[in-house]
């Protein structure tokens, strides 16, 4: 069993504090994955898991045992880097089977375990040679059968994909997901990139400067994004965000759109005043289906072919995405009617927090 | 590209250079020709007033002669006793000093590594007294060992820069990525660190063996006896004995100078650059 469980974590790196008291619970098997924007401290995040940066404050324990103050080599984890830190004067058999080599294992089992693990990741033909006549991918996979010789309850990645071109970074995340399943350990995984973070994860825990934002599944935090930084951040193109006055009517909640139009959602409200609404390019309607209608001028239009992302603006000058149909025919200038289906609209408070989520069940 | 090829250069500057370019090799040749020439010289020659210009004959027996008549042999021999174990003992320690200093962030870290610094800045001429006195007090003057011994400490600094910044440079998640795999700090150093500081080994050792090879100053002041002499001191003591007989001296300058020069080639195949190339990204 190897959970690891946070208690309000804290780094600092002199006067400045980067991790800002962190509360996590990561199950058994879990794959969660550390998403946030460049800087957000993910990677020091992850780093004090391994023990390869002080714990300035607050306790960390990996399988129910305090790890708060245990060096990197006793804490039983295994890391592949950003950068794969393979030694470059070791052929991959060497690399693969270093750590066991060093820390006293019998060379019959290291060699079993090596081939086990090349064989894993196809890496059989290409044991003889050095890091450095390897592609790119072919490092990756290296790093990561340096990892799994371990037998590790629990696998940090520091942005592994990063450095491969687009396509092999898709097939390195099947790869990836893949051996989760196979090996049924816990895996702390850290990406920068929303995409990866939906496609891999079993739990997203969304980070900004130093603090979660929130912790849940893909799903929970495209539908029920707590705050506008997630409602931002997840989802591909990103949320479109509105500036509404809100107050409460009828029970429910009734906004201005720009231009004039109203909107009646479900849902309550204390007090009236400027709010942000919140609609996903994928849920505004381009042939003008919804509960309320607002005629926008088209700027721009991406053809991507199975669809087409039009780039709009509204009565007050706000821009909007809209996805529609792969053949819609309107081009710069044009106008369109933009439908906002009710149910499928977020709400802000000043402050940024969720006051309502949309959800289409309803 | 800056400096541009000469290759792409202009037809006169092109020429200019293919002029200029042997006459300044010669000029900067032209007294270790002189030796070279001169150590192939019959002695006849010599008395004869033929100084500088073409050889009679060319006497490699003067070779054997220096070998035969002198205590060359044993000077070379103790050249080698100081210089093989300095270069061992300054190159090793700085191995560990640079590691140290590299990896570690102790406290006094900074501190520790200017003080190493600073040794270089120091003109060593102004010790010799006080270094000479303590070797006689310590039982070490006129001996092999007391050179070794004030060698490395003397090289140690320098060479302690010249490691710490070599593996300041090398990828830290290479020792990261070891840590978390359980290797220990020593078996980090022993085995992914001194192998990728081969080039810099290779460097340092050349570079140490020829400044003490050619060392002169410290082996005339810590060494009277001919029994733990070096060869450059020693060859001093020949110019007294042959006092115009430079052909013999021209020859044991010659065979003086050989070692650092077999060094250089020796060590050269370990200069490969680029050695912790598809360590990480590239
Ligand atoms: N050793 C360090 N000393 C001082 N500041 C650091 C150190 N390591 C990281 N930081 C700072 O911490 C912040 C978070 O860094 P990092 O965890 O690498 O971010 P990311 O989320 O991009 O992985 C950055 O602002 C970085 O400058
Ligand atoms: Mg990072």
């Amino acid at each position: 069993m190897a959970e690891v469980s946070l208690s309000n974590v804290k780094k600092d790196f002199g006067a400045i504090s980067i991790i800002k008291g962190i509360d996590l619970e990561i199950k058994d098997g879990e794959f969660c994955v550390f998403v946030g924007p460049s800087g957000c401290g993910k990677s020091t995040l992850l780093r004090m898991i391994a023990g390869l940066e002080d714990i300035s404050q607050g306790a960390l324990r990996i399988g129910g045992r305090d790890m708060t103050k245990i060096g990197p080599s006793d804490r039983g984890v295994a890391m592949v880097f950003q950068s794969y830190a393979l030694y470059p004067h070791m052929t991959v058999g060497e690399n693969i089977g270093f750590g066991l080599r060093m820390t006293g294992h019998e060379k019959a089992e290291i060699a079993k375990r090596t081939a086990a693990a090349a064989k894993m990741l196809q890496l059989e033909p290409l044991l003889e040679r050095k890091p450095g006549q390897l592609s790119g991918g072919q490092r990756q996979r290296v790093a990561i059968g340096r990892a799994i010789v371990r037998n590790p309850e629990v696998f940090l990645f520091d942005e592994p994909l990063s450095n491969l071109d687009a396509s092999l970074r898709v097939q390195m995340r099947g790869e990836i997901s893949r051996l989760h399943q196979d090996l049924g350990a816990t895996m702390i995984y850290v990406t920068h990139d929303q995409v990866e973070a939906m496609t891999m994860a079993d739990k997203i825990v969304v980070l900004s400067a130093g603090r979660i934002e929130q912790v849940g599944s893909p799903l929970e935090l495209y539908h029920r994004p707590k705050n506008l930084f997630v409602a931002g951040f997840i989802g591909s193109p990103k949320m479109n965000f509105i500036p509404v006055d809100a107050r409460p009517h009828n029970g429910g909640i009734e906004v201005t759109l720009p231009g004039g139009a109203t909107l009646q959602l479900a849902g309550t409200l204390a007090a009236a005043g400027k709010m942000t609404l919140g609609l996903r390019p994928e849920h505004a309607s381009a042939t003008g289906a919804g509960d309320a209608v607002l005629p926008a001028k088209v700027q721009l239009a991406e053809h991507l072919g199975s669809e087409t992302l039009f780039f709009v603006s509204l009565a007050d000058g706000t821009e909007i995405a809209v996805k529609a149909d792969g053949l819609a025919a309107e081009r710069p200038g044009d106008t369109m009617q933009i439908g906002f289906p009710a149910r499928a609209c977020h709400l802000f408070d000043a402050d940024g927090n969720a006051v309502l989520n949309g959800d289409l069940t309803r | 590209m800056f400096p541009t090829p000469i290759q792409k250069a202009s037809g006169p500057t092109r020429l200019a250079y293919q002029i200029a370019l042997p006459i300044a090799l010669v000029i900067w040749l032209f007294p270790l020709i002189g030796v070279a020439v001169t150590s192939l010289r019959p002695a006849s020659d010599l008395a004869a007033g033929n100084y500088f210009g073409v050889p009679s004959s060319i006497a490699f027996e003067n070779y054997a002669s220096v070998f035969r008549d002198s205590p060359i042999g044993w000077y070379i021999l103790n050249s080698f006793k100081v210089t093989i174990p300095t270069v061992i003992g300054a190159v090793g320690l700085s191995c560990l000093t640079g590691f140290a200093l590299a990896v570690y962030g102790f406290r006094a870290n900074l501190w520790v590594f200017f003080a190493f610094v600073a040794g270089n800045f120091i003109p060593f001429q102004i010790l010799m007294v006080p270094v000479r006195d303590l070797t006689l007090k310590a039982g070490l003057y006129d001996s092999t060992l007391g050179l070794v011994l004030f060698h490395v400490a003397f090289q140690t600094g320098f060479c302690t820069l010249f490691m710490r910044n070599f593996i300041k440079g090398m990828p830290f998640a290479l020792i990261e990525s070891a840590r978390v795999e359980g290797v220990s700090e020593w078996q980090i150093f022993r085995h992914i660190v001194l192998p990728l500081m081969r080039p810099a080994i290779a460097a340092l050792s050349v570079l140490v063996f020829t400044f003490v090879w050619n060392d002169y100053f410290w082996a005339t002041v810590l060494v009277q006896g001919q029994h733990a002499m070096p060869v450059t001191a020693g060859l001093y003591a020949l110019n007294g004995q042959w006092v115009a007989a430079w052909h013999l001296v021209s020859a044991g300058s010659i065979v003086a100078a050989l070692p650092p020069v077999l060094m250089f080639f020796l060590m050269q195949r370990h200069f490969i650059a680029g050695l912790t190339l598809g360590a990480t990204k590239g």
